[in-house]
């Protein structure tokens, strides 16, 4: 089968600075990054990555991003993500630092991966918890979670969670 | 049999260095640059290539005349494409046209460091 194969990197984005989060936007994303590519690999590298690249999911709190990018220049694009300091957006200049987490052939392997590492995320929350009143609350909200369709399966799922973390 | 003495170049693996012989073309007659100039000019044209990572690529400046602005580059043969392709990108020089043309390029700088098979 003659395709093109693109290569899907799920990142996120860390900030000391709680402002940071609202100026989680594709767009200034997309731009921090060709920025960064541009400066350490070059003109050359910033047309070979920016062929099929977009910012295909983002999660403003979370901090989750996917970006997509051709089998060919995946490694160009992963080599030049330490170099993204900053996100500016609306004049502001934010600090922050981009973690790789996965990368993936699809959005289905990304997305399956992204499930598994925020329950592993949310246990580690719990037991991080400093105070009693914090663990209540994370406790709550995870037995509470819903979807509005399909709940019966979904809620089940949620709860059985909730019950393992005691 | 050949009369004439036959040269064959057997080179038993990869050289690990290149070289180029090249020279710079200023057409107009101003100030021409000097040795650490040139070597800033082909760091540049790797740094607009090919980033902060081109620019990192080992090259040496082993001879340059500035007479005729000709000089033998070296270069880690891994990096051979990005900076042969760095300086036939390079067109300006402090603001004035400037070309490189690359006259040879082998993987050893002289006759003795390679086999010789005479004939």
């Amino acid at each position: 089968m003659v395709r093109f194969k693109n290569r899907y990197v799920l990142c996120e984005v860390v900030s000391e600075d709680p402002r940071c989060r609202q100026c989680i936007e594709d767009r200034a994303l997309g731009l921090a990054v060709r920025d960064a590519i541009a400066r350490v690999h070059g003109d050359y590298g910033l047309a070979c990555c920016s062929i099929s690249f977009t910012v295909k999911y983002l999660n403003a709190y979370t901090g989750t991003v996917l970006l997509r990018c051709r089998k060919d220049s995946y490694r160009l694009l992963c080599s030049a993500l330490p170099f993204v300091r900053y996100l500016e957006s609306r004049a502001q200049r934010y600090p922050c630092h981009l973690n790789t987490l996965h990368v993936g052939g699809t959005i289905r392997t990304c997305q399956k991966f992204l499930i598994q590492y925020n329950r592993t995320q949310l246990l580690r929350l719990l037991q991080n918890c400093t105070n009693e009143e914090e663990r209540q609350c994370i406790q709550k909200s995870l037995l509470s979670c819903s979807l509005t369709e399909e709940q019966s399966q979904s809620g089940d799922e949620e709860e059985d969670d909730g019950t393992e973390t005691d | 049999m050949a009369a004439a003495a036959f040269e064959r170049r057997v080179l038993r693996r990869a050289a690990e260095h290149h070289y180029l012989r090249v020279r710079l073309e200023l057409p107009d007659g101003g100030a021409r640059p000097n040795a650490a100039q040139f070597k800033q000019l082909v760091v540049t044209a790797l740094r607009e290539l090919h980033g902060e990572v081109g620019a990192a690529l080992p090259v040496d400046v082993l001879t340059y005349e500035e007479k005729s602005l000709s000089a033998i580059l070296r270069v880690i043969s891994s990096g051979l494409v990005k900076l042969w392709s760095a300086l036939t990108l390079l067109g300006f020089y402090q603001n004035r046209r400037c070309a490189f043309r690359v006259l040879q390029v082998k993987p050893y700088i002289s006759v003795s460091t390679c086999v010789i098979w005479q004939q």
